[in-house]
């Protein structure tokens, strides 16, 4: 097999002002050839003015195994929402 | 059951999509791979039969336009090689796996491109075919795969369109023209029909796959929707399809059609088509070509990177 | 159907045009023959940057000369001898090596031709080169990342790319020998022939390349419509539609 060829994941910012997006993966063998790649594959539409290519075996996530100990407890404080508190009519601007 | 095939079988259920860390049974990924790197072949191999008229195009416009479009085949071949990834295989193994003659690509591309009407041809059959089964597809239950479509179904909108150009170009031009065009849907029209697959009773593959929502719809349907869309196209050009027994069915409001020439089919699959041989040894002759390159590059890399791996 | 090219401006365009075109017929040859996908996408994309920039400089000769031809007339009518393109252009592509090389030493010399073109008095010409320079830029930055990772990958890269460079320079020294036109044209013809000998000479230098000593080939100019044997061949394939069908519209 091969080596050198390595995976990345691609972020693009349409414009200025939003947020990066992951767009996908691309392959390269290094910084630059990765970069030019995701410019080829994802923006030949003009679909972003920046872009960001991350090697994707430096991307963490929660293990799966762990996944309601990580996000349920974040479910049920409902008073962490603005629509928790109750304010009498007549009273603008909160 | 235990708590992960639950949460699996919930989510095709539900219509949700499954992720890449979900937990999925092994069988539906074996699937999804096989199902996913055909895709990509298909797309990758494709760029033969089309790239075969890229430096004959009659006009500029038209040349860049072919160009575009071969260039956007290999894009969504690449998008689809990263969904496979996504299921734990790589693309070295793909390639093997394509120039073992393990894994397969869609039939149509083993056809010879004879005159440029089948850039035509090749543009309104073959990718009008693919378009409706990619639609059908963006409601996969594999998320990844789903999003792909979405993507791809996106960019080839044009695809389709660039073929019809043609066709209409050839088909009211010169008799000539005319006689290319009709020669040219004469081969592709049942090729092309044939891509949907063997008809359902006959599909190896099918119901677990409809089951598991990777599929949503049935071959034979979506080949019935293909051909109800595209014999109207064809009157349109005045060109005939080559079929005596296409005529619309009153009662059902879909077009009957003669019984296709399924030995043929499978004998294209099984590598025995007009250009099985040169799709696959013109891909190892480009690989096997350019080691070297791929070589040099790893070679800079190692010297030149910093980031660890 | 007489395409000769009347007018000096014109004339002068057509130079530039011819080996945009040719280029990129040259580059799409490589569709699917690249060393991977993402290679081939890359070399599409310059492609169609020079077919793009081809049709747009056909079309300002094409309303300059006036008489009613099309930029597909001049692609496709005219025959070898009437073809300006500067040979480096016409030359295969042997290995990935040639194709590399040929592209870098093309994006010099033309970063440098169309910047001069953004004093012209044509505004048409100056718009075309404000949007020229920006593709030429990120072809120059692919082309001389390659020649890098080639120069100083492995030997075996190394020795492929000095082959390259060595044959292709054969063919640059009729780019610099400038004629009336080229110095009407362009104002500074000596400053293109500057700036392409340093970009050369210090790229090379840091990817472990050499510029040898190459005798002169005995060689008629461009200018006049010479070319190496290459160019016919390139042509009737390029043309064989419109030739062969002559009074169909495609």
């Amino acid at each position: 097999m091969e080596s050198g060829d390595k995976v990345w994941e691609v972020f693009i910012q349409k414009k200025p002002g939003l947020a990066f997006k992951h767009a996908g993966s691309c392959h390269g063998y290094d910084k630059k050839m990765a970069i030019q790649n995701a410019r080829d594959l994802y923006t030949r539409r003009g679909e972003g003015r920046a872009l960001w290519v991350v090697p994707s075996e430096a991307i963490v996530s929660v293990p799966l195994d762990d996944s309601e100990a990580f996000f349920d407890p974040g479910v049920d404080k409902v008073y962490r929402h603005a629509t928790f508190y109750k304010i009498p009519d007549g009273v603008d601007h909160l | 059951m235990d708590k992960f095939e639950k949460a699996f079988n919930d989510i095709i259920e539900k219509d949700l999509k499954v992720e890449p860390r979900d937990w999925m049974p092994e069988k539906y990924r074996k699937t999804l791979i096989r199902q996913v790197s055909q895709h990509a072949h298909s797309e990758i191999i494709g760029m033969q039969p089309e790239g075969n008229w890229l430096l004959r195009a009659p006009s500029l416009r038209s040349k860049q336009v072919l160009l575009a479009k071969i260039q956007d085949e290999a894009g969504h071949g690449l998008y689809l090689y990263s969904v496979a990834e996504t299921l734990g295989i790589t693309r070295q193994e793909m390639n093997a796996q394509l120039h073992s003659g393990k894994a397969k690509y869609s039939s149509i591309f083993n056809y010879p491109t004879l005159t440029w009407a089948d850039m035509g041809a090749v543009g309104w059959l073959v990718d009008g075919a693919a378009i409706v089964n990619q639609v059908s597809l963006q409601r996969t239950s594999y998320g990844p795969y789903s999003r792909g479509m979405v993507r791809i179904c996106k960019e080839e909108s044009f695809h389709q369109r660039q073929g019809y150009e043609i066709m209409v170009q050839m088909a009211f031009g010169t008799p000539e023209q005319k006689e290319m065009a009709q020669d040219a849907l004469n081969r592709f029209w049942e090729p092309a029909l044939m891509m949907f697959g063997p008809h359902d009773a006959d599909s190896a593959h099918s119901s677990q796959s409809m089951a598991w929502k990777i599929k949503r719809e049935s071959n034979d349907h979506l080949r019935q929707r293909f051909i109800d869309r595209t014999v109207p196209q064809a009157e349109f050009l005045g060109l005939t399809v080559p079929d005596v027994n296409i005529k619309l069915n009153k009662e059902t409001g879909h077009y009957d059609h003669s019984p296709f020439n399924w030995d043929e089919f499978w004998n294209v699959v099984n590598g025995n088509g007009p250009c099985n041989q040169e799709r696959l040894d013109h891909h190892k002759k480009a690989h096997h070509d350019n080691t070297w390159v791929r070589e040099a590059a790893a070679a800079f890399a190692a010297k030149t990177e910093t980031i660890v791996a | 159907m007489d395409l000769t090219i009347q007018n000096n401006e014109a004339k002068f365009l057509i130079r530039l045009a011819d080996t945009s075109l040719i280029l990129g017929q040259r580059l799409a040859e490589m569709c699917s023959n690249g060393p991977f996908l993402e290679e081939d996408i890359a070399l599409s994309n310059i492609s169609l940057d020079l077919f793009g920039r081809a049709e747009e400089m056909y079309k300002i000769i094409c309303e300059i000369e006036g008489n009613g031809y099309t930029p597909d007339d001049l692609v496709f009518r005219r025959n070898e001898r009437e073809y300006f393109n500067i040979k480096l252009v016409e030359q295969p592509n042997e290995d990935f090596a040639w194709v590399i090389a040929r592209q870098f030493l093309h994006d010099i010399y033309s970063q440098e031709v169309y910047k001069q073109l953004l004093n012209s008095d044509n505004s048409e010409v100056v718009g075309l080169a404000q949007k020229v320079l920006k593709e030429i830029r990120y072809s120059y930055i692919h082309s001389k990342d390659w020649i890098e990772r080639l120069g100083l990958g492995t030997e075996e890269s190394n020795a492929r790319m000095q082959k390259a460079i060595d044959h292709l320079l054969k063919y640059v020294e009729e780019i610099f020998a400038f004629d009336e036109l080229d110095k009407t044209y362009l104002s500074d013809t000596d400053g293109v022939t500057t700036v392409w000998n340093n970009d050369v000479n210090a790229t090379l230098a840091a990817c472990n390349l050499q510029r040898k000593e190459i005798m002169p080939l005995t060689m008629r100019d461009y200018r006049d419509g010479f070319h190496s044997e290459h160019i016919g061949h390139l042509l009737s394939i390029m043309q064989y539609l419109p030739r062969a069908y002559p009074d169909a519209k495609w």
